[in-house]
């Protein structure tokens, strides 16, 4: 097998590493490459420093939860931060750990890129960025509660409202398809109800508004 | 000037006209237009509020997620041998890209050995649909600008390439080739010639209408001096792949960091030092040569050999044996019921996808799933350059904009 990016962390690495040891960072490489592990209040300082250093193209911001792994003491989540050095062809993740709750500062004033990555951060498991131009949820829609990455959150489980008041209960939903129950969907506020109880009686199946 | 929402275009310019009748001035407001995400030079699903002031653009926001289906999600809750079913399905112009990117990090995980053949069949495929993909944005880009033959003409190119995918795996998207240690089955009889025809032919065809890119005024017009990026903004911005190549950064994760014996093959990174929205359409015939060459590279060194990684905690054992070791039969059953346990780790692999750097972050906790897949696609990190090419510059060359960075919206949502 070929070199992934294990072997891509060299001198431009060390030295940020050196440079960080003063703010408490240490380092726990990967089979995924160099990790440099900053204490949650010094990772924007940690960020800016990386900056200087020539990590100058921000690849990755993304978010594990620790909820379920096995045998994991310490803090809920922890966010990793991918950066490359482009003129020296180095690169390393920086990463801070969290509980749930806890705020991150931005690094988007560091690096531009950070803003979606941020948000779908934000959107998929919670952690909010302070400071962060224009924080919204990136991908999931406006109305879905929690956030979906999140280990304690179902699979296929979720029950969703949609705008118009439409609501769909998967273990309805289930049920019409095997043909157990009628409703498939139900209504939120009698909006169509009267619409909706029409169409099961008439076709006897469940109606699909 | 402020923005008012709620107003149509004829109720400003009915505002305007009373001012001007009042003050002697003629009253401008901001106007605030929404872009897709229903709309053919939108590829795909992508929402631009935009805001206008006259025919320049003020201020763009792009939205997303309207393809959000939670692949992540969902590959953290199959077996890493079942994950290739999913990674395919995001980038589906350059499907062989994705599978790649995931296999390379689930065999860093469990270091497996690909063997030789597999590896150069995966670059030959990879590479033949980093030409289809390039092919499907020359195709369509120019469909935006008006040019309705020359989609005609790249199609035509693309269907050869699919032809041949569909000879290796029967289906012409979602191919689902590549294995955790190597390929699922070996490629057909009578694949190669075809292939080194294709090759062949693909100059003479990619001739008959490369001049009307390269010459064609309307196209240029259109395209030159137009979205300029900065080498500076392309990487405060995160932009990758051949667009970035066009603002004059030779990265390559190819070349950077080899990966499947890339080392090996001799090819060069175009780049261009325009940044504009021309180079970046042109690069793209920059990268037909080199893909070309590498293909014919890997076609001339495919020996004979096994495919998969004979290690039987990774691979299934072939067929035959089944029917006489009582060892391939557990090995078997262990691997279709539940597959195989990677150590506690992190691995990413950085490739070069069509669209910029692509990586799968797994996390294995030492189950027989990944505890957490978290995939770098370059088509999300891409889009944010949307607002330095498009701000300040006319609406008309947006779309311009939104062709030449070449995003693919079931890359930006997953």
């Amino acid at each position: 097998m070929s070199a992934g990016t294990a072997d891509r962390a060299g001198a431009k690495v060390a030295a940020l590493a050196e440079a960080l040891v003063h703010l408490g960072a240490e380092r726990a490489d990967q089979l995924s490459g160099a990790i440099l592990v900053v204490p949650r209040a010094a990772i924007h300082q940690a960020a800016a420093t990386a900056r200087e250093h020539g990590f100058d193209l921000l690849l990755d911001v993304f978010a594990i939860d620790w909820l379920t792994y096995p045998g994991h003491g310490g803090p809920r989540f922890s966010v990793s931060y991918h950066v490359h050095a482009v003129a020296a062809n180095e690169r390393c993740s920086l990463r801070v750990q969290l509980d749930d709750g806890d705020a991150l500062p931005t690094v988007t004033d560091v690096w531009p890129a950070a803003a979606f990555m941020e948000r779908e951060v934000y959107d998929l498991f919670g952690v909010v960025f302070e400071g962060h131009p224009d924080l919204r949820k990136l991908v999931t829609p406006e109305d879905l509660e929690g956030h979906p990455l999140r280990k304690d959150f179902p699979l296929g489980e979720s029950p969703t409202l949609f705008n118009d008041g439409r609501f769909l209960d998967p273990a309805t939903f289930r049920a019409g398809m095997i043909g157990a129950s009628q409703g498939r969907t139900g209504w939120i506020g009698g909006a169509r109800k009267g619409v909706l109880s029409a169409a099961i009686e008439a076709d006897g199946k469940g109606g699909d508004a | 000037m402020k923005l008012e929402r709620g107003r149509t275009a004829v109720q400003e310019m009915g505002r305007g006209a009373l001012a001007l009748e009042e003050t002697g001035e003629f009253e401008t407001k901001l106007m605030r237009i929404n872009v897709g995400p229903q709309h053919p030079s939108t590829h795909g699903v992508l929402r631009l509020v935009v805001d206008l002031d006259g025919e320049r653009i003020v201020r763009l926001t792009p939205q997303v997620g309207y393809l959000h289906t939670g692949f992540e999600k969902t590959m953290e809750n199959r077996t890493y041998q079942q994950v290739v079913t999913y990674s395919n399905r995001m980038d589906y112009a350059h499907s062989f890209g994705h599978d790649l990117a995931y296999v390379l990090s689930a065999e860093q995980l469990v270091d497996a050995k690909v063997p030789e053949r597999a590896q150069r069949v995966r670059v030959l495929l990879t590479e033949l649909n980093r030409m289809a993909s390039h092919l499907l944005f020359l195709g369509t880009g120019i469909l935006d600008m008006g040019a309705l033959t020359l989609f005609f003409y790249t199609m035509r190119e693309r269907e050869r390439i699919l032809q041949l995918f569909e000879m290796v795996t029967g289906v012409r998207m979602n191919y689902g080739y590549f294995r955790v240690g190597g390929l699922s089955y070996d490629l057909p009889e009578g694949f190669e010639d075809k292939a080194r025809a294709f090759l062949d032919d693909f100059p003479k065809m990619v001739e008959q209408y490369a001049d009307m890119f390269a010459k064609n005024d309307i196209f240029v017009n259109r395209t030159k001096g137009v979205g300029v990026i900065p080498p500076e903004v392309a990487i405060a911005n995160g932009l990758t792949g051949p667009s970035l190549r066009a603002s004059g950064i030779a990265l390559d994760q190819r070349k950077a960091a080899p990966y499947s014996g890339y080392e090996d093959y001799d090819f060069d990174v175009p780049t261009s030092t325009a940044g504009d929205a021309n180079a970046r359409i042109m690069m793209r015939f920059a990268e037909f040569e080199q893909s070309m060459k590498i293909c014919r590279q890997a076609l001339d060194r495919l020996e004979p050999g096994p495919i998969k990684d004979p290690d039987r905690r990774i691979s299934l054992p072939p067929r035959r044996e089944l029917e006489t070791s009582m060892e391939a039969v557990i090995f078997h059953f262990k691997l279709v019921t539940e597959g195989f346990h990677p150590p506690r780790a992190e691995s990413y692999v950085a490739t070069e996808s069509a669209r910029g750097e692509l990586g799968y972050h797994l996390v294995s906790d030492g189950g027989s799933m990944p505890y957490r897949v978290k995939i770098r696609v370059p088509s999300l990190v891409n889009l944010q350059s949307l607002e330095a090419t498009c701000v300040g510059g006319l609406f008309a060359d947006m779309v311009v904009n939104i062709a030449s960075i070449d995003p693919v919206m079931g890359d930006v949502d997953k």
